[in-house]
Parts: C-alpha cells; sequence; structure tokens
C-alpha cells in the first residue's frame, strides 16, 4: 500500500516536473508569490490580474531579451509561512524562476527572505509587505518592495497633524502588522515633535462595541482621536460610536479610513473635523497611465494593492532586461531601472524601456505606485496626501512631508 | 542543474514532512494511544517555537530574552515549556470528556495564539521574531538544507524510538486500556487522571520540540504561522489518515497529506491559465476527499494499529 501511493505519487511529480519545463530557452521564468487562499484571499484576484497584465504588456512589446517572452508562474503563499516558502522552493528549484514577485503579507516575506529566496541568492520584490521588520533584515540587497513600510506613513502623518496645530492625540489602533507599524512610528515622530499622545490602545477587529475602549481613552484630555483601522470593519464602530457619544471632536486616521463606503454610512456631515492621510499614487501621472490601461483590460486599478503589484512584476521585467537575464546581476540592475537619474519610463511603456536599454541609456521607472526610488533597505518613500471628506468623497488638503 | 533543484525540493518537502511528523507523533500519543482530543496543538508548537526563538535569538530592545543560547538548548527549552504549559491545562481539562476537551483545547490554544500576537514585550506582537540560528545555517544554501533536513530526521528517528519504547512498555499498554475502558482500569487501581495526564504533557512536549525544530529552519515566527488550519487539522489529517494509534502510521500520514499538499500545485498548474489561479484550492478540497474516503473506506487509517500478541485474533475495539 505504502509503495504503490509513494510510488503513484512521485510519478505524479515526474509529471509536473516534466510538463512544466520550458518551452522556449530564451524565456524567463519568473514566480507571482499571491495569497490566493487565506485570510487575504479577497484581494488576491486583483493582485494576480495586475501582475500578469504586466507581464502582458511586457510580451506584446517585444518581450524579453531576443525574442525570448517573460513566463510568470503564479503559486499560492497563503498569508501563511509554511505555504510561502514551501511555494518559494518549488518556483527557485524545481520551476527555476530567478526571479519572485509577493509574497503578500509582512509574515510570509520574513520568512522566504530568510530560508528561500536569500540564501539561494534570488531577487525578491514583495508589493504588500508593509511591516518595518523587513528593512532591517540581513537580505544581501535581494529584499525590495515597491509597498510603503507602514513606518513611512506614521511619520509624515504625524508631522503633518502636529504642523496644524494638534498638540494632544490619543490613539487606537488595529491589532495586527499594519496598525501596529502605524501607530509605533506616529507615537515615535509625534513626541519628537513636541506632542503628547495621552493613551494608547490596541483595539481587536469585529467587536460590537468599543465604547469602553473609547471611554478610556478619552480619560487623557485629548480632543483628537487618532484611529489606525479599516474604515469598513472596526474603523467604521469606532468612529460611530465616539461620535454619537461625543467622546472626541477631531479625527485622524491613515490609508485604511479613506473609505468612501464609510462616509455614506455616517454622513459627510458628521466627519467634516476628519482627516486621512493616503498614498499620492492615485494622483501621479504614472497611476493614470496605469488607470487607462488596466481598466481597459477589464481590471480595478484602485484594488488594494494592484498598483503596488504591477510595480512590482513590471520592475522585475525591467531588471531582468537590463542584467540580461543574468539572476546575479538583478539586484544592481532593478537599482539602476528604478531610481534617478535616467529617461522617465511610465506603466506600460516596455517598448520604449526595452529600446533605451539596448541603446545603453539610464531609465528611471515613475510606476503606477509612486515614483519607486529605492532606498538603501529596498524601500521605498511613499508619497502620501492629507483628505478631509468633501462632498460624499475625500477632497485634497496637502501634499505631506 | 535541474537535478539540483529537485533535490532542493525534496530536501525542503522532507524536513517539512519530518517536522509535521514530530507533530503527528505527538498528537499520536496524547489522541492514538491516550484519547485524548486534543485540538489545540497549534498553541504547543507557537509555545515550542516562540521560546526556542527568546532563548537563541539575539536581544532586541523591542522584547524580552534573546539570550544567544545554543539551539540544543532552545529545543530543550521548548519542550520543558510545552509541558510546563501543558500540566496546568490539563489539570483543568482532562476533566473533561472528549468532545468537551476539544472546545477546551481549541480555546487555549487561541489563547495562547492571542497573546503573542499581542504581548509585544514577550513575542514581538504581530511582527514576530526574526534573526534566529539555524543549525549549519552558514553553509551554502543546498548543503545548508541538507545538513537540516539530516538534523530534523535524526531528530524525528530518535523521538519515534523513543515514543516506540515507551508505548511497548506496560506504561503504553496501561495508556490504552484506560482509553478502552476507562472503568475496568480503575478498577483494576489505576489512576486515571494522573495517568491522562502524563499522556498529555508528554505529547505537549513533542509538540514543543516540533515548534522548536521549524522556527530554527525559518530562522524567525511570526503570528501568522500558527494558523489553525496549517497547524492543528493538518496534523489531524495526518493522523487519521496514516492510522491513530500506529507511530509509523503518523509518520506515513505526515508525508503523503505534505506530498499532496505541495506537489498539488504542479498538476494544477497544467490546467487553462484562466482557471489554474482558481484551481489553488483543489489543494484544500483533495485533502478534504482523502479524509473523507479514508474514513468511510478505511477508518483505521492505512497503518492500522497493531494489537498485542494475547489479543490478536480479536477485532480491533471500537472507539
Amino acid at each position: 500500500m505504502k509503495k504503490k501511493i509513494l510510488a503513484s505519487l512521485s510519478v505524479l511529480a515526474l509529471g509536473g516536473a516534466i510538463a512544466s519545463a520550458p518551452a522556449m530557452a530564451q524565456n524567463v521564468k519568473v514566480a507571482y508569490l499571491v495569497a490566493i487562499t487565506g485570510p487575504i484571499a479577497g484581494m488576491a484576484p486583483t493582485m494576480v490580474q495586475s501582475m500578469k497584465f504586466a507581464a502582458e504588456q511586457v510580451n506584446a512589446q517585444g518581450g524579453i531579451g531576443n525574442g525570448g517572452k517573460l513566463d510568470p508562474q503564479v503559486y499560492d503563499s497563503g498569508c501563511n509561512p509554511q505555504l510561502a516558502t514551501d511555494a518559494a522552493t518549488k518556483a527557485v528549484n524545481v520551476n527555476g524562476v530567478i526571479g519572485i514577485v509577493g509574497p503578500s503579507c509582512s509574515g510570509p516575506v520574513i520568512a522566504v527572505a530568510n530560508s528561500v529566496s536569500v540564501p539561494a541568492g534570488v531577487l525578491l520584490i514583495t508589493s504588500s509587505g508593509t511591516s518595518p521588520k523587513i528593512s532591517t533584515l540581513d537580505d544581501k540587497d535581494l529584499v525590495f518592495r515597491t509597498v510603503p513600510s507602514d513606518d513611512y506613513q506614521g511619520r509624515a502623518l504625524a508631522r503633518t497633524i502636529r504642523a496644524r496645530g494638534i498638540d494632544k492625540v490619543a490613539i487606537t489602533y488595529l491589532n495586527n502588522d499594519y496598525g501596529l507599524g502605524l501607530a509605533e512610528a506616529f507615537t515615535d515622530e509625534f513626541k519628537k515633535q513636541g506632542g503628547t499622545v495621552t493613551a494608547s490602545r490596541a483595539h481587536e477587529d469585529k467587536k460590537a462595541s468599543y465604547r469602553s475602549d473609547l471611554a478610556e481613552l478619552a480619560k487623557g484630555g485629548a480632543d483628537t482621536l487618532v484611529v489606525f483601522a479599516y474604515g469598513n470593519s472596526s474603523g467604521l464602530t469606532i468612529l460611530r460610536q465616539a461620535i454619537e457619544n461625543g467622546f472626541f471632536k477631531n479625527f485622524v486616521g491613515a490609508d485604511g479610513m479613506r473609505d468612501e463606503g464609510m462616509v455614506k454610512t455616517l454622513g459627510p456631515d458628521n466627519l467634516k473635523t476628519l482627516l486621512v492621510s493616503a498614498p499620492a499614487g492615485a494622483t501621479g501621472t504614472g497611476f493614470e497611465k496605469f488607470s487607462k490601461d488596466f481598466k481597459a483590460a477589464g481590471g480595478d486599478p484602485n484594488g488594494t494593492f494592484a498598483a503596488t503589484s504591477y510595480d512590482a512584476a513590471f520592475l522585475m521585467a525591467l531588471a531582468i532586461e537590463k542584467a540580461g537575464g543574468d539572476k546575479a546581476k538583478l539586484p544592481q540592475a532593478l537599482r539602476e531601472v528604478a531610481t534617478a537619474p535616467g529617461e522617465p519610463i511610465l506603466p506600460g511603456e516596455w517598448a520604449k524601456a526595452k529600446k533605451l536599454i539596448a541603446e545603453g541609456k539610464d531609465i528611471d521607472y515613475k510606476g503606477a505606485a509612486g515614483d519607486q526610488e529605492f532606498d538603501a533597505h529596498g524601500d521605498v518613500p511613499g508619497d502620501y496626501v492629507l483628505y478631509k471628506v468633501g462632498g460624499s468623497g475625500f477632497a485634497e488638503i496637502e501634499r505631506m512631508k | 542543474m535541474a537535478s539540483i533543484g529537485l533535490i532542493n525540493y525534496a530536501t525542503f518537502m522532507g524536513t517539512m514532512i519530518g517536522i509535521y511528523a514530530i507533530l503527528a507523533l505527538g498528537l499520536n500519543v496524547q489522541w492514538g494511544v491516550t484519547g485524548l482530543f486534543n485540538a489545540g496543538i497549534a498553541g504547543f508548537f507557537a509555545v515550542g517555537a516562540y521560546l526556542s526563538a527568546l532563548l537563541t535569538a539575539p536581544p532586541s530592545p523591542e522584547r524580552i530574552m534573546g539570550w544567544e543560547l545554543p539551539v540544543a538548548v532552545g529545543w530543550l527549552g521548548a519542550m520543558a515549556g510545552a509541558a510546563l504549559i501543558a500540566w496546568p491545562i490539563g489539570r483543568i481539562c482532562l476533566r473533561f470528556r472528549s468532545d468537551y476537551l476539544a472546545i477546551a483545547t481549541i480555546g487555549v490554544a487561541e489563547v495562547i495564539r492571542l497573546v503573542l500576537r499581542t504581548e509585544e514585550m514577550l513575542s514581538g506582537g504581530a511582527r514576530g521574531i526574526t534573526g534566529v540560528p539555524r543549525p549549519f545555517g552558514g553553509l551554502e544554501y543546498s548543503l545548508s538544507q541538507f545538513a537540516y533536513f539530516a538534523l530534523v530526521i535524526a531528530v524525528l528517528l530518535l523521538v519515534y524510538w523513543a515514543l516506540e519504547r515507551q508505548l511497548a512498555a506496560p506504561w503504553g499498554r496501561m495508556m490504552k486500556a484506560i482509553r478502552d475502558n476507562e472503568q475496568a482500569a480503575a478498577a483494576m487501581g489505576k489512576d486515571i487522571a494522573k495517568r491522562r495526564l502524563e499522556a498529555f504533557v508528554l505529547g505537549a512536549a513533542v509538540m514543543g520540540l516540533a515548534g522548536a525544530l521549524y522556527v530554527h529552519f525559518m530562522r524567525a515566527i511570526t503570528p501568522e504561522a500558527i494558523d489553525p488550519m496549517i497547524s492543528t487539522f493538518l496534523v489531524w489529517i495526518m493522523l487519521i489518515l496514516g492510522g491513530s494509534g500506529n507511530n509509523r502510521g503518523a509518520i506515513l500520514g505526515a508525508v503523503i497529506v505534505w506530498l499532496i499538499w505541495s506537489m498539488s500545485e504542479f498538476v494544477t498548474d497544467q490546467l487553462p491559465a484562466d482557471i489554474a489561479t482558481q484551481a489553488k484550492y483543489i489543494r484544500v478540497f483533495l485533502i478534504g476527499l482523502m479524509l473523507q474516503l479514508i474514513l468511510r473506506f478505511r477508518p483505521e487509517g492505512l497503518l492500522p494499529e497493531e494489537s498485542g500478541q494475547r489479543t490478536a485474533s480479536l477485532p480491533p475495539s471500537p472507539r
């Protein structure tokens, strides 16, 4: 029994390995690791679609190198380190990919970088891992991300709020890496700027009432509440109960609170004192181009991580082209194509980029989610805008620094 | 190149299978031999993983410990820690029978998970612990993977050997007697509560060891890793499929379930691109289907429990 099962399984495995061998030698394989199953499965279809869309554009406009194609392999990373490392091991060792786009969620990024991609010398660009811990990994310059670390937004928001004359706040944050990262960075920077944080409390998602949390937070005497949560979930309940019971007068949130459904539910008149920050990507020329093209291809450019996923996949292709398909040169090539100076390349301008690379000219990718200028850690600084509620949606007030 | 890649992949799978096999062996002591329905495997796995990480990782200003002790100390500490946590839980929960015990252990595992997620000083909170050393971690990728694989298999064999001895001893027969007929065993003068607690603590220590092996393999631990689906129910499926009550069955179950879990992705990738993405769910379905088929046609598992010599002619006792 045991032998039979093992035998049939190994046949299965061999069949899989042979059938997935490359059809053309000069094709270049990259892995797209996305949490197709698991807790963020709802975001996955858009992420996969936008990554594949980037690959389609590359292949439609001349492909990679001399007549080769970009061959994306989609794997399920499940927002779980066991599954993500398994998928990455398969991608690197069995299918021979030279770069990884993904995985989704911060924990899997750390596990994959630590135990698979960095030891094997494979370039990794994540489009959705936002934990500040990713910056400090010992990564031999092989881990990059197109989504800003939560650290940046928290600090930028703290400076902006402080500059607007608010000096005393209470903070409540969703107890996950997103909420925690924002709250820590915000608190640190706000104190450095001379502000006072009267109270800071984590909250769990999906509770029916946060009144006791709010009562505790209001004790410190601050009239501004900073909410790092999602406007379609705990953030909505907290705002509603804080307004109903008059715990706080002013409200501040980050990109998770920039939710138009929330404005509709609570009514724009009740939210006149709400300020939220969000990545500026949604206003740049890069995003406009991506938005138009992606919509025409049937995608939703405003989907969570759609723009960052597109950038990660497109940048991976640019780096492969620049490095001539040489795995060892990829990190250096990625820095060259992504950062200034150079001829600006917008999303989808593959033919132009390919021509410039062939001529040996320097290019600078201006992505859908921002300029994508990597720092020494492989992080992008992110470009943020402060919004207030206007009409039934959000209106821009100022660019944050 | 391709063959080295396949070897690397096989090594990775072998390591994961080894870790899961140890988890399944721990569960076998509790469920297979003693009949304790522990649905909180992830909790003991997590205690082992975090404790070993804290003992061996470099210090960090944002959390406690980080003592940079040798990895072997981390492993022993993981076993001791998981056993220490299991003891009071067992004292309280083991008075419950079967399904009530299952609910209580699920609750305990969730408590452990939420504490580890929330207490930043203890566990790094939602960001977890990074920089955990791996034995032979300084070697080149393939060699390092292979060396750790060999280490995990050595530990697995050691655990298997120790448990086989323990179960072949009078202790093992006594546990089976308690499982199959509690009143009879009590009438023979056995201290049921104490013996069940022993099995519970022993199984938990083995699960803690598996957690420690895991954290040094990944060099990091975050709360996502103690997801109940991956760390509890997958182990149950392995044990039931392989054959509960039989240590070799527990190992075989881990081999089969992980192979299917991991390799089915190659098969679904052969489907047209439009449905290949959706087809990733097939492996979840396959595991469920296998469990259904096994329970329907071979409820004792692929390698059923071996009954003792004297009772060899009797049919297996009903659970």
